[in-house]
């Protein structure tokens, strides 16, 4: 019987919410088309996060282990994933849409001849064909694109799917994988984390972006001392991260980063469509601006009217205290 | 240094456009230079003028493909291949991957080849790290920052990765796609656009790089078969008022009716 896997990423020591959101996902589309459900892991201790990746119901986990997974490098992550599908030989292979997955997937279709369907906002398979539909054209609209073939990639944006969990026994299975590092041309030669605290911006359950609304250190202090309380990660959108007030590591949208958290606080950011695409799947989405026809009330969850710099010390007060 | 821009033409995506039947219809025929191709051609400029070299643009499509090599030609690059074929509308990431990649294997001593880290009108990312692939080059994507290393002979690529910045340092030959975070593309001047009418176009067809046009249309992995607008978010509610009430209405809010806090 074929398979559909997925593979389940970690970073910073933890799972990959929106990587679980995808198996969640593929746990559906499997049932549906009477596929087995399978998952890998690539890390140097990958067989720590067996039991939870378990919890969202792969029958099978391979599990792949090398100390040169400690960092992001392209080419080892490539070996890793063929060695894994030529294993467990997927009908379909799913991804959530990370910026390592973006660094790999054309290589890995281009080596395992498969058709791949990048950052997609949703996808279906049947009777062998993937339809999924993409946002296109700077994320103006959607396209509607599909693929036919034994061997089909799909990455997913973060937020796309909710997880669901489910009793299970997988079968762990622990594939051989060596790599000779003589063999890697490139050298990472340095990691710059961001500035926001070290919170992943695209895991983090609170993200409070800053737009052009900010006009200075102070506008930036407030954003952070929010994200700080809420235990969130900062965020921008374009205009702010181009002025330099804050770093590109921080943008939000669709040339940026693809954000889903349970709360995204969109402070002096109008909505540009750009914008919207990166962080639209946010659960409850607050938005403060003094421009009431801003764009961006047309999508918020709970638009404020007002000046941020009047609205954002006292909401950090009523934060404080419900937090008690 | 060799560098090689493979630019794409892409429909102005800032022009009205409107979905009938499923189709995508721009109320302009307007085509531009792809804005992160853009950013890969000035990048490639600014490494020329600090350690000489050559800048050479490669693009595929009709004969309309022209007017957007003229545009990287007119901002400095020195000469340009333009590989003709007929209507791109069905090709894929892996159609241009492997034209590029026939270009390339047959014109080999290429150092440094710049792409786009996807573009505007697809959004999918995919053809720098297919063409590395390919050609069996080290690559590195969503570069937000190239610098040569003269000493090393190295290209050192700062790139947006999931936890940061990763500083990678890569030998040459290499691939490297870029993002339109990594500089302000110039506008080319008129001296600019007049040089650019007498720098050489090479033309090459499919045919000279052994792919059939029946081949050609039939590379294509992907199908799209309609547009459809972006699914939208109902407005929820707009509050206005004193700053204090407006903090203590959003915290009950999230508190008792989202129930996120």
């Amino acid at each position: 019987m074929s398979t559909i896997l997925t593979y389940v990423a970690i970073s910073d020591g933890k799972v990959k919410r929106s990587s679980l959101e995808v198996l969640s996902r593929c746990r559906e589309v499997a049932k549906e088309n009477g596929l087995k459900v399978e998952a890998v892991i690539i890390d140097p201790d990958a067989s720590k996060y067996t039991d939870q990746v378990g919890t969202y119901g792969p029958e099978t986990i391979y599990v792949i282990e090398h100390a040169i997974f400690k960092n992001h490098l392209n080419k080892p992550l490539l070996d890793a994933l063929e060695t894994v599908v030529n294993e467990a030989n997927p009908v379909l292979t799913a991804f959530a849409s990370t910026e390592a997955i973006k660094d790999i997937l054309g290589a890995l279709a281009m080596r395992l001849n498969a058709k791949a369907l990048p950052d997609v906002a949703s996808f279906e398979l049947k009777d062998g064909v993937v339809e999924a539909l993409r946002p296109v054209m700077a994320a103006k609209l959607m396209a509607r694109t599909r693929v036919k073939g034994d061997r089909m990639l799909v990455s997913v944006r973060s937020g796309s799917y909710d997880l669901a969990e489910v009793d299970s026994q997988p079968e762990v299975k622990k594939l051989e994988f060596s790599f000779d590092e003589s063999s890697l041309k490139m050298e990472l030669r340095d990691l710059v984390t961001s500035s926001g605290g070290g919170v992943d911006l695209s895991e983090a359950p609170v993200v409070v972006s800053g737009g052009r609304g900010i006009k200075d250190e102070d506008g930036k202090k407030l954003v952070h001392d929010l994200a700080e309380l809420m235990g969130g990660a900062v965020g921008a959108s374009r205009a702010v991260t181009e002025s330099g007030l804050f770093p590109a590591t921080a943008q939000i949208g669709q040339t940026g980063k693809v954000v889903s958290p349970q709360i995204y606080f969109a402070v002096g950011i109008s909505g540009a469509i750009q914008h919207v695409a990166g962080m639209s799947n946010s659960k409850v989405i607050v938005a403060i601006n003094k421009d009431p026809e801003a764009p961006i009330f047309d999508i918020a969850t709970y638009g404020l009217v007002g000046d941020l710099y009047k609205v954002l010390p006292p909401l950090i007060e009523e934060v404080k205290k419900a937090k008690g | 240094m060799k560098l090689h821009i493979c630019i794409k033409q892409v429909p102005d995506i800032t022009a009205p456009s409107s979905i009938r039947n499923g189709e995508l219809v721009f109320e302009t025929d307007r085509v531009v230079l792809d804005a992160y191709s853009a950013s890969a051609v000035e990048e490639s400029l600014v490494l020329s003028e600090k350690h000489g070299g050559e800048v050479s643009v490669v693009s595929i499509g009709s004969d309309k493909v022209k007017e957007t090599i003229r545009k990287a030609l007119a901002m400095g690059a020195e000469n340009a291949v333009h590989i003709k074929t007929g209507d791109t509308s069905a090709f894929d990431s892996s159609v241009y991957a492997r034209l590029l990649a026939a270009y390339f294997e047959k014109n080999p001593g290429f150092e440094v080849i710049l792409l786009g880290k996807q573009a505007q009108d697809t959004d999918a990312g995919l053809t720098g790290s297919m063409l590395a692939e390919k050609l069996g080059l080290p690559y590195a994507t969503n570069a937000v920052g190239l610098e040569f290393d003269e000493s090393a002979g190295k290209m050192i690529v700062t790139r947006q990765g999931d936890s940061g910045q990763e500083i990678i340092a890569l030998p040459i030959p290499c691939i490297v796609t870029c993002s339109n975070d990594m500089n302000d593309p110039r506008i080319p001047n008129l001296r600019g656009i007049m040089q650019s009418k007498k720098k050489p176009v090479e033309e090459i067809s499919p045919d000279d790089l052994e792919i059939s046009s029946d081949e050609l249309n039939q590379m294509a992995f992907t199908e799209i078969t309609g547009y459809e607008p972006m699914p939208e978010r109902q407005p929820g509610k707009k509050l206005e008022g004193e700053p204090e009430e407006l903090a203590k209405q959003l915290v009950d809010l999230l508190q008792n009716e989202a129930k996120v806090l």
